[in-house]
């Protein structure tokens, strides 16, 4: 592997606690590119998500988001590097304590070098993209679990980073809006380039919109390659969680309390 | 063999007890540094965790909305320490003149800032980690390190600096209601005439300066521990459950092992003075 | 002119609105405190409980507790003689070092501080179990079985509370009398035989009496005010965090208000 890191995980060992969540993965998010990581529940997808932000840091290995080492960064630098990446919380996280408005101008706002107009009417143009306009002044308590998510995308693209995550984007949404979801995050991506990482457990509609998947189960990678390929892949598991059959390796992995919680 | 296993497990669990402890300890030092450098942080006009007005809200939601229970709860417990002292009074000697500048001079360098605060600690620390911690459980302080806003100077700092000037004036404003109830229920019940109780020439600089060191450490201690038992919270809503039970009793402990800490600090530096 | 008058009109009908309000409020929770007090007191003539439930809880709160008021009682005891150092030092009166301090804690400031530390620690957690069980349909699950959950759940832990907290603080009384020899000793160099004949000479037994019976009552108190706000919980996650904290106020109040008129009516 080259010594210039764009965003990867380079032999990322996670645990907390007495449990090992990833183990040895190595994974790389091409520039421009989208990439899709995929895995039955609790495999350890949202971990790799906040260890490319810098919120969580890696037991071993060596963590990488553009260009920089985020597993040896200073709280501080990491923060600022944090800046240039977007991310979409699995639960949205939205601030309850501020309206739909002030939760996507919050990050531009605290950077303090853009101008307050810029700011609303990027903000506003944004709200417009996913639909939200005439809800901005909202509390998030007041909306629906996809209207949630909405708001949670505005935010997280408001500040053209330069990486988006995405942490199941379209977990409980219906097939329609799941579409128009994945067709929203296209023309995102379209417009801005820059990186996206995507992660889901609903894999069709997820390889109709990634370049590249990941399957992760157990805390390893168990397949990466073209997102077309993901239907003909040898691999029992990920053949099974690809077409949800019933007897496979994944059933016999029965997750206990403690892995669960 | 069997006590003998026995023996060995008690001792390694206290081992691993009091190592806990002192992590806890060491984690709340911690934690007590980097809220502090944040208030200082936080007064930069353009510091991306700054929040203007939240102190004044903290203040408002920590001090104006207890003041009916502290006023109750204090009132309260000065009519019984004073009927207590003049019922052991009259069964020895049946002079209550000193009842009224005894109490006020305990009331000044223990009793008030103690029990205000130990009344703060349930109703503020149960607030502080119900509020953080259900941020923290719903991914929200991730989201504001997204943000580049640093979790402990936007929601630990200004909640420490409320506190700090709620639980001063509060205990001030005790002390007063504890006095207030204390010499009514001598003059009602035992006949002290009231110009003799309100004779405060025993209290002494040292005592109100005393009362104002523990009121401003515990103003300072329970935010610390709640806020601490907040951030730490982890899985659902059962997680802030436990996390604000263990705010309540931990700020408690704290109030009360830190009132015993400068007291006996105070008596030695200052012997027979305080 | 007129103006500000119709203003501070306002302004005070707000104001006694509010004050309304509240009183409504309380006496709402006061009334439902007691309906439930009496529900718990039909089911223990003849009584009807869970045995197996009431040895848990004894187990978890009594058990579960000591630590946490063994430390508690040592520091009021050692409070209580350091603030009575002063004098002692003064007149050189050693021998009723012991009095001062044993009288306080043994009639106040111990079972208060007891059962406040017994509040936080089992008071809180019961209501946010009890929240928990409530907003996730538990009790209902329960009345479906046929099983009544005032006799299954409430009745053994009020029991639980009382007889926790009674034997915590004649435990405490015992600790906190040893705090306040201890601090004698160490800090103010009163010799061990002083202390025991200053509590043995001046102390009756219905100081500690006193203090236990008071402790019954708050242990009422606080199981009370726990379940009920345990129970009477609303708005899903969110209610339980708000659910403790009202429970632990309204604990704090009562035992307050208990220890003044207990007090008052008993000396």
């Amino acid at each position: 592997m080259s010594e210039v890191a764009g965003t990867e995980l380079r032999n990322v060992d996670k645990r907390f606690g007495g449990r090992q969540v990833l183990r040895n993965v190595s994974l790389k998010a091409l520039p421009g590119r989208r990439l899709g990581i995929i895995g039955p529940a609790a495999s350890g997808k949202s971990v790799i998500a906040k260890l490319w932000c810098g919120l969580e840091r890696p037991t071993s290995g060596d963590v990488f988001t553009l260009g920089h080492r985020l597993s040896t960064l200073p709280e501080l630098a990491a923060s600022q590097q944090r800046a240039r990446i977007g991310m979409l919380f699995q639960n949205y996280a939205l601030f309850d304590f501020l309206s739909v408005l002030d939760n996507v101008t919050f990050a531009l706002q605290r950077r303090g070098d853009i101008p307050a107009d810029e700011i609303q009417d990027r903000a506003a143009a944004r709200l417009r993209a996913v639909g939200l306009a005439g809800s901005e002044h909202k509390f998030p308590s007041q909306l629906s679990g996809g209207m949630k998510k909405r708001v949670g995308i505005a935010r997280a693209t408001v500040a053209k980073p330069e990486l988006v995550i995405y942490d199941e984007p379209t977990a409980g949404l219906d097939p329609v809006t799941t579409q128009k979801v994945y067709d929203l995050l296209a023309s995102d991506h379209a417009q801005t380039g820059g990186t996206v990482i995507a992660i889901s457990s609903d894999v069709l509609a997820l390889a109709r919109f990634v370049d590249d998947i990941a399957f992760l189960h157990d805390g390893k990678i168990r397949y990466l390659g073209p997102a077309a390929d993901i239907e003909n892949v040898p691999d029992l598991a990920v053949r099974q969680f690809v077409r949800g059959e019933q007897h496979g390796p994944l059933s016999q992995h029965v997750p206990t309390p403690a892995e669960d919680a | 063999m069997a006590i003998r296993q026995s023996i060995h497990r008690s001792i390694y669990n206290l081992g691993s007890k009091a190592i806990g402890a002192v992590t806890v300890v060491r984690d709340l030092w911690l934690l007590f540094i980097g809220a502090i450098a944040g208030v200082l942080r936080t007064m930069r006009r353009n510091d991306p965790s700054r929040r203007p007005g939240e102190i004044w809200r903290q203040m408002h939601s920590m001090g104006n909305r207890s003041l009916v229970f502290l006023i109750v709860t204090l009132g309260f417990i000065g009519m019984v320490m004073v009927y207590q002292s003049c019922l052991q009074l009259a069964r020895v000697t049946g002079d209550y003149s000193q009842v009224g500048p005894q109490f006020i001079r305990l009331a000044v360098s223990d009793f008030a800032p103690t029990l205000t605060s130990l009344m703060l600690a349930t109703r503020v620390g149960a607030g502080i980690a119900a509020e953080v911690g259900s941020m923290k459980v719903t991914e929200q302080v991730d989201a504001l390190r997204m943000c580049g806003v640093a979790p402990i100077d936007f929601l630990i700092s200004p909640r420490l600096v409320a506190s700090f000037v709620v639980t001063i004036v509060l205990s001030i404003l005790a002390c007063g209601i504890m006095y207030g109830a204390g010499g009514l229920t001598a003059h009602y019940s035992f006949g002290v005439n009231l110009n003799i109780f309100f004779d405060p020439s025993n209290v002494r600089n040292s005592h109100v300066i005393l009362g104002l060191i523990k009121a401003a450490s515990f103003g300072i201690a329970i935010p610390i521990v709640s806020g601490y038992c907040g951030l730490a919270a982890h899985g659902s809503s059962e997680g802030v459950g436990r996390a604000t039970t263990a705010a309540v009793i931990g700020s408690s402990f704290a109030v009360i092992a830190l009132d015993f800490v400068i007291s006996t600090l105070a008596l030695l530096v200052m012997p027979g003075g305080v | 002119m007129a103006n500000l008058i119709s203003r501070m009109v306002t302004a005070t009908a707000a104001a006694v609105t509010r004050v309304g309000t509240s009183a409504l409020a309380v006496a709402h929770e006061v009334g439902g405190i007691a309906v439930l007090a009496g529900r718990v007191l039909r089911r223990l003539i003849p009584p009807r409980l869970d045995g197996r439930e009431l040895w848990t809880n004894l187990f978890k709160m009594g058990n579960g507790s000591v630590p946490i008021i063994i430390l508690t009682a040592f520091f009021s005891g050692g409070l209580m003689t350091l603030q009575s150092a002063p004098f002692v030092q003064k007149f050189g009166a050693t021998a009723l070092a012991g009095w001062a301090a044993g009288y306080a804690v043994l009639r106040e400031i111990g079972p208060i501080l007891i059962a406040l530390m017994f509040s936080g620690r089992v008071g809180a957690n019961n209501t946010a179990e009890l929240a928990t069980m409530t907003v996730t349909e538990q009790l209902d699950g329960l009345r479906a079985l046929a099983i009544d959950p005032i006799s299954f759940l409430i009745v053994p832990r009020v029991l639980a509370m009382i007889v926790a907290l009674f034997a915590l603080t004649v435990l405490g009384d015992l600790v906190a009398l040893g705090g306040a020899a201890i601090v004698a000793h160490t800090v103010m160099g009163i010799e061990w035989a002083t202390m025991y004949y200053s509590f043995a000479d001046n102390l009756a037994p219905y100081d500690v009496l006193h203090g236990l019976y008071k402790s019954l009552a708050f242990g009422f108190a606080i199981a009370l005010t726990s379940c009920y706000f345990g129970i009477s919980v609303k708005g899903g996650s969110t209610g339980v965090g708000r659910a403790v904290n009202a429970a632990v106020v309204a604990a704090a109040v009562s035992i307050m208000l208990l220890d003044f008129f207990l007090t008052y009516l008993t000396g």
